[in-house]
């Protein structure tokens, strides 16, 4: 009995500590929603933590494909990162036509990216912190290419 | 009692300052197209602006500078000229009126003003409006090719709030300034 309650106190701890660790840097937020009628609705959390590390995983050669054109303005995206962290929370971007609801913004520490169009309707919001160890990954891995 | 009263009021007051003191700048785009019902908002934190511009290295911007080509053009230093219209009294310096388009440069209160009437084709009427801190640091590098960017960013940061460009056109206008505000509406 005594036993048993070591190992449930363990697991507990266990999930604790881990849930602790993938929540640290927050959670990708994507929401996509149809407007039809029946239209499909999509709703996304992620932990913002595993975004550096599957950059990680990213086979060679379709990554090099992708930083061809985006090297250039990695340090630029890095700075703008790291700074956007400490500008407080606001609209950044905002633009609307008569169908079209673009907003880009940063909230809670998070890029936010509203779309709403005839379509559909779409939400992402991913922690800067995570943008920026995710623009360094791709950094390092583009220099050591 | 009063004065106990007086102190706290006074510390009130100077921790309410303190706390509101370090406000963000903002540099606010809008543009109003009356055509096709668009409207753009942008608002980029000067902060970040001031970050970011030195570290882009693509095409004519590179360190911080825009690279403007014949800047020094015919021998005309523009940094000099700058300097001596610093000096000079408030007027109206340039005035050019050719078929279609009519431009004023003039120094009022400390600012460089240009004024464009376009009344050919499509009319518009733009009016750019520039500290003097600004014009100088734009053309504070040693290269006169070459306008520093990175540091009129900085000079803005220390500009009042004001207008910089406004643009009105038959179908669309463009207003951009800086304040202290997150939201350009």
């Amino acid at each position: 009995m005594i036993l048993a309650a070591k190992i449930g106190w363990g697991l507990l701890g266990t999930v604790l500590v881990v849930g602790g660790i993938v929540s640290s840097e927050g959670f990708v937020h994507v929401s996509v929603q149809q407007h039809r009628p029946g239209g499909t609705h999509i709703w996304l959390v992620a932990p913002a933590m595993a975004a550096p590390i599957a950059l990680r995983l990213v086979p060679r050669r379709p990554l090099e494909q992708a930083l061809e054109k985006a090297r250039e303005w990695l340090p630029a995206a890095q700075a703008a990162a790291s700074e956007l962290q400490e500008c407080p929370d606001g609209p950044l971007v905002e633009v609307t036509d008569p169908t079209e609801h673009v907003k880009v913004g940063k909230r809670d520490g998070s890029l936010v990216v509203d779309v709403n169009d005839p379509r559909e309707k779409v939400y992402v919001a991913v922690p800067l912190g995570a943008i920026g160890d995710s623009l360094r990954v791709l950094a390092e891995r583009g220099a050591t290419q | 009692m009063k004065r106990l009263f007086a102190v706290l009021a006074l510390i009130f007051v100077a921790t309410a300052a303190a706390w509101a003191a370090p406000g963000e700048r903002y540099l606010h785009v809008r543009v109003d197209n009356a055509r096709d019902g668009q409207k753009v908002r942008v608002n980029i934190p000067l902060s970040l602006a001031a970050q970011v511009i030195p570290a882009i290295d693509n095409g004519r911007l590179r360190d911080g500078k825009v690279r403007i080509g014949n800047f020094q053009a015919n021998g005309v230093n523009v940094a000099q000229i700058l300097a001596a219209l610093k000096n000079a009294p408030d007027g109206e310096f340039v005035t050019v009126q050719q078929p279609g388009q009519n431009v004023r440069v003039a120094k009022k209160n400390g600012v460089l003003i240009v004024h464009v009437v376009n009344t050919k084709g499509e009319k518009e009427n733009v009016e750019v409006t520039v500290p003097w801190s600004v014009a100088e640091a734009l053309t504070s590098t040693a290269n006169s090719h070459e306008l520093n960017v990175e540091a009129a960013i900085q000079a803005l940061e220390n500009a009042g709030d004001m207008t910089l460009v406004t643009v009105t056109g038959e179908h669309q206008t463009v207003r951009i300034w800086i304040d202290s505000n997150n939201d350009a509406r």
